[in-house]
């Protein structure tokens, strides 16, 4: 399942549905193509599907109607174990971080490298590297309970991105930081994202989205309702793909 | 990071977070283990005192009339196909007679007007000496009791019938402290786990959501279990040990206690045993409460 060349499309989502009982539709036809390397926004307001949207990549949820495909395999055929191997090559960054808070920053980064086997060397370096990028150096012996909202958010980012995934999902990742943390905490996603990842991050923090060059999608009860088809081709393998967007049931 | 090093890292990490727990399991396992261990080697070294009265342990079978050699062939097949036995000696009245005799030395005058054979033909029947020849005995007279032209069959019935029901009661004993070895173990271990499971679900949580294998979040358990229940058994029998040997000095130099003769603690293989059942145990057991866990 390792990301193969240029242009391989990365996540693929074909009129997508998920609706919850008794009639909460979160999702509702909703197609979409990712290639790798790509950086796509998810935007819209608290509620407009962004984070079942994640879940639906990650395989935390599955879908009631439509094909879902990571890294060319359909998520719904797919066995637990497979499931579980997917998953390591996915890093995830929650809105509510979780985080364990009686653990230090460094062992709550390294969990996500442990479940994948990686060498306890490589786990420590990889764990302060990325501590390091985030202006978190200082922290690494820190019990996570001590730290604040922001520094919360970045230990959380910190975990998603240190085992070097193919796919950085990223829900809000910006609601509890200032403009300077911000800035350093997109700087390590292009940075990952010019490395190859394919990066999809669900906001409603215009500031990060406003003037970039990457494919924005805006969600609205569930629905995609726009969406720049500008894909930027300048930074590093990204190679955006035209998106269908489905407007048959608008 | 190995698959095997990941899973020791998680076993001491666990062991770490909930010790308080697993000190109570510990100490749980250790008496349940010492509870079942002090019966079985009570029960062992009943035998054994069984074993040491056995030296001239005999049944006699007097039958009605002097066996002929065809007759005698028969007697014998047929104890032999009950059990295998040490010796059987057939005793003529004749034979009888002259043992009586001698056994009367000086008052054997009181013999002279007694015809020679009115005493009654014998068997004498040795069994195989055996951890359980006792028990046994009150089998094999029960059967020769049914062959043909046996008028009576004798042995010490009354305290081997006494030791039989006591050695009955002892592995009842033994057996029930064995089922609630095992009760013990597997619900004080499952039930620790458990709470560890509920104390650590966010974490657990978190490790299905990063993609960790079944065996990365089970096999800790299993080990987390087999460890309790080893050093659980190892500390029961060591308790147990302590308090054989300080029984043994304490009563050593008194007169009853010679009844006794040699009181032996387990050998090395059922020690190994004791300790193997009980890891087994409480791994299995601390596996199967993760199993509810994985299914959510």
């Amino acid at each position: 399942m390792k990301p193969g060349k240029k242009n391989t499309i990365m996540v693929e989502l074909i009129k997508v549905s998920k609706f919850y009982r008794p009639d909460v539709h979160a999702i509702t036809n909703v197609s979409l193509s990712v290639t790798q390397g790509e950086m796509l926004f998810l935007t819209g307001k608290s509620g407009a599907g962004k984070t079942t949207l994640l879940k639906l990549l990650s395989r935390v949820e599955k879908q009631t109607q439509g094909l879902v495909e990571v890294a060319g395999k359909d998520l719904s055929k797919l066995p637990q174990r497979e499931i579980q191997k997917l998953r390591r090559n996915i890093g995830v960054a929650y809105q509510d971080f979780k985080l364990l808070p009686q653990r230090t920053v460094a062992q709550n980064i390294a969990i996500a490298m442990e479940v994948s086997y990686t060498r306890s060397s490589d786990i420590r370096m990889r764990t302060k590297k990325t501590l390091r990028q985030l202006g978190l150096a200082d922290k690494y012996h820190t019990p996570v309970a001590k730290l604040s909202r922001g520094e919360q958010q970045r230990v959380a980012i910190a975990r998603a991105v240190a085992g070097n995934p193919w796919i950085i999902l990223a829900d809000e990742p910006t609601g509890n930081l200032d403009h300077e943390t911000t800035d350093l905490m997109m700087d390590l996603l292009r940075r990952y994202n010019e490395k190859g990842a394919t990066i999809i991050i669900a906001t409603h923090d215009e500031s990060i989205y406003q003037n970039t060059r990457h494919r924005v999608i805006e969600l609205k009860a569930g629905r995609i309702v726009s969406s720049n088809t500008m894909p930027d081709s300048s930074i590093g393998d990204s190679h955006a793909q035209e998106h269908e967007l489905d407007t048959a049931d608008e | 990071m190995n698959f095997i090093a990941a899973i020791f890292t998680q076993t001491i990490r666990n062991l770490f977070q909930t010790w308080s727990s697993q000190v109570l399991t510990l100490m749980t396992i250790s008496l349940s283990v010492l509870i079942f261990s002090f019966f079985y080697l009570i029960y062992t070294n009943v035998l054994h005192i069984g074993s040491q009265f056995e030296d001239d342990l005999r049944l006699i079978v007097y039958l009605d009339e002097e066996p002929g050699k065809a007759m005698q062939d028969q007697y014998r097949d047929k104890i032999l196909k009950f059990d295998k036995v040490e010796k059987i000696v057939f005793v003529s009245s004749r034979e009888a007679f002259k043992r009586f005799s001698n056994q009367l030395k000086q008052d054997r005058d009181i013999l002279q007007d007694m015809p020679e054979d009115f005493l009654p033909p014998s068997i004498e029947i040795y069994p195989i000496r055996s951890l359980d020849t006792l028990t046994k005995i009150k089998r094999f007279s029960n059967y020769l009791q049914t062959l043909p032209g046996i008028l009576k069959v004798q042995y010490g019935k009354q305290w081997i019938d006494r030791f039989y029901t006591f050695i009955q009661l002892l592995r009842i004993v033994v057996i029930l402290s064995g089922v609630l070895l095992i009760l013990t173990t597997t619900f004080t271990v499952g039930h620790t786990i458990r709470l560890t499971l509920m104390n650590r679900r966010k974490e657990l949580e978190l490790l299905r959501l990063l993609g960790a294998s079944d065996h990365y979040i089970r096999l800790p358990f299993f080990f987390e279990g087999a460890l309790q229940g080893l050093t659980g058994s190892a500390l029961g029998l060591t308790a147990l040990y302590l308090l054989f040997n300080w029984v043994k000095l304490r009563f050593e130099i008194s007169a009853s206690f010679e009844l006794f003769h040699h009181p032996t603690f387990f050998p090395l293989p059922t020690l190994i045993m004791i300790i193997a059942i009980s890891t087994l145990l409480c791994g299995c057991g601390s596996f199967s409460s993760t199993s509810k866990f994985l299914r959510l």
